[in-house]
């Protein structure tokens, strides 16, 4: 009896104690309005660590603060199209993810993305996807395809937005044509332009907050992300997301150890926290997107874990492939491309 | 010549009031659903569900909102105290002195941040106060204060050069020539007659302190992100009318501080 009081007073003095080595500060630097609030709390509390969230509204933005050097920050969460340029820059230290303890739950698919070769960089924040929605109540054929925007059948003529990004657009309509997103391929490029400026008059809008027009019926189909869609769903029980079979792209955020972070320790234990099922679940609870961790649909709303916009169907899975940011001689034709259409 | 005696005057133009309307209407309408969709009751910024103060309620009791907000008063009161210190100072310097050499060189260098874009200012500080940072670790408020208080001064000294030019020099040369000190002269007759300026210059200099967006965007340092910024980083995703009820508080502070301002100013002394 003594012996035990003695193992658990030694084992709560070692789990204190552990508080008190780790208490620290954390600087997070993510984008706006996607840290779930519960998520950090919940890590205030084990841990000790006091976490700082400041926001950015654009990859460019924060790498350009975190080029200039000097920021304060230790974590910063950049799109994978981006990532590479963190790493060659020598933005980012290397905390060797993959060998952190809960780096065993994050999803095979997951563990060696090209954009970060043997995810030694970098712990998986929450990814999606380039789709099409879809209302079925308008129109009830195939709707994994960009057909749907491209080539738009009769009853959808009119009632189409397209999501003013100008990459997705572009990158979809190359994909559709049977490319890669990027292709250097001037032909199939030109053909890519053709096919835009022939679809642009049978759509509505090119904007941006397309699940409120989705509730309300204004919009019968959109190219867009499939966040968005899972919420139009929720508000307008026929909105339905395809997974273009041509191809789609897919885009992901993740967590990376600044070079010139203060607080590494921390920083490394913030990285390892989120790869658990539980926490990944909080994270995608809030944000309402998928993770990469396996087994955290068991801590999401029932609603998110069985969504068809955030779990992919099997079948659909193989389609979608991470695109990095264009070479700039293809950037600049997208960017003719784009003023074209846009005209 | 029979028509009509009364002075030239731009009211009586035809198509006046027409103009005015049609630029008031233009200025102000894009602003009315902003403002009647922060009382939606529903989750959405464009169908409407009927009203209700919730948004206003979840935005008060957003711990991130209210950190933001107290970081943007404090940052404003501090900038636009130490620019109307700075203004008043130089606008003196500017037109109570002989005219000398390089005085239009000092204005218009007061004035730079209204003429330098906004964006090449926040590039050239980001840089700027990332070399300090590195070299000196230090990371705190300063940087935020000295730039918004860097883009203040000219609009602090504005007013306060203009009340002082439509001032009566002939009351400070009486103190003079009552054997008033200089200074005492300043703080019984010059300061008193030029305290509406000095007010409508600060309240011109903390709106416009509490309303940066791109040089606080560059200059913040972890854990700095004002009411403007925090904004900024909502729109990514859904925005929900919660944005709609923090810019109405906003633009009803704003509205209440030019008020004031224009109240201020309109008084001739």
């Amino acid at each position: 009896m003594k012996l035990m009081f003695k193992a658990v007073l030694s084992s709560l003095m070692l789990v204190f104690s552990g508080i008190a080595i780790a208490a620290g500060e954390l600087n997070l630097y993510n984008w706006g309005n996607y840290t779930s609030p519960e998520l950090i709390e919940k890590f205030e509390k084990e841990t000790g660590i006091k976490v700082t969230i400041t926001d950015y509204d654009s990859n460019e933005t924060a790498l350009a603060k975190v080029r200039a050097g000097g920021h304060g920050f230790d974590l910063a969460v950049p799109s994978h199209s981006h990532l590479p340029i963190w790493i060659s820059e020598g933005l980012i230290a290397n905390p060797r993810v993959d060998q952190m303890s809960n780096f065993k739950n994050v999803a095979e698919e997951w563990r060696n993305p090209d954009w970060d070769p043997g995810r030694q960089y970098s712990a998986p924040w929450q990814w999606g996807s380039v789709g099409v929605m879809v209302d079925t109540s308008v129109y009830d054929g195939d709707i994994n395809t960009f057909g749907i925007i491209l080539d738009p059948p009769e009853e959808l003529i009119g009632k189409i937005n397209v999501a003013p990004e100008m990459n997705d657009v572009i990158s979809s309509a190359l994909l559709y044509l049977g490319g890669e997103a990027c292709s250097g391929d001037k032909e199939l490029l030109k053909k890519a332009r053709d096919k835009l400026v022939e679809a642009k008059p049978k759509w509505k809008s090119m904007d941006y907050g397309v699940i409120e027009k989705f509730a309300g019926r204004d919009l019968a189909a959109s190219l867009y992300w499939n966040g968005a869609a899972f919420r139009a769903r929720l508000k307008n029980p026929d909105v339905r997301y395809g997974y273009p079979k041509e191809g789609y792209s897919l885009w992901a955020d993740a967590v990376v150890l600044l070079k010139d972070a203060r607080n590494v320790e921390e920083a490394k234990t913030f990285m390892n926290f989120i790869m658990t099922p539980e926490n990944a679940g909080l994270m995608s609870a809030f944000a309402r997107y998928a993770n990469s961790i396996v087994g955290s649909e068991k801590y999401m709303p029932e609603d998110m874990a069985t969504a068809p916009e955030v779990v992919v169907p099997q079948e659909f899975i193989g389609a979608g492939k991470f695109y990095p940011t264009c070479s700039p001689e293809v950037q600049k034709i997208y960017a003719a491309i784009w003023t074209e259409l846009l005209k | 010549m029979a028509t009509s005696s009364r002075p030239f005057s731009i009211e009586r133009m035809p198509g006046f009031s027409l103009l005015a309307l049609t630029c008031f209407f233009a200025l102000y309408m894009p602003l009315a659903p902003l403002v009647v969709y922060s009382f939606n009751a529903g989750d959405n910024i464009a169908l409407w569900e009927g009203l209700s103060l919730r948004w206003y309620v979840a935005a008060w009791e957003n711990d991130l909102v209210q950190s933001a907000a107290i970081r943007s008063v404090v940052v404003a009161v501090i900038a636009s105290v130490v620019a109307t210190s700075l203004a008043t100072m130089v606008a003196l310097g500017t037109t109570r002195t002989r005219p000398y050499r390089g005085q239009t060189s000092i204005y218009a260098m007061v004035n730079q941040p209204l003429m330098v874009p906004e964006i090449v200012t926040a590039v050239a500080l980001l840089i700027f106060f990332a070399l300090i940072k590195e070299s000196t670790g230090y990371h705190g408020y300063a940087y935020l204060i000295s730039a918004h208080t860097a883009f203040c001064i000219p609009f602090a000294y504005l007013p306060i050069r203009a009340r002082l030019e439509g001032m009566d020099r002939v009351l400070e040369t009486a103190a003079a020539d009552l054997y008033a000190t200089p200074w005492r002269s300043f703080t019984r007759v010059t300061l008193p007659l030029l305290l509406p300026g000095i007010l409508a210059g600060a309240m011109l200099a903390f709106v416009i302190s509490l309303d940066d967006v791109v040089i606080t965007e560059f200059v913040k340092s972890a854990g700095q992100d004002t009411l403007p910024t925090y904004m900024l980083g909502q729109l990514r995703r859904t925005i929900t009318p919660e944005i709609n009820a923090i810019s109405t508080v906003l633009l009803g502070v704003s509205v209440v501080m030019v008020t004031i301002i224009f109240f201020l100013s309109r008084k001739k002394a």
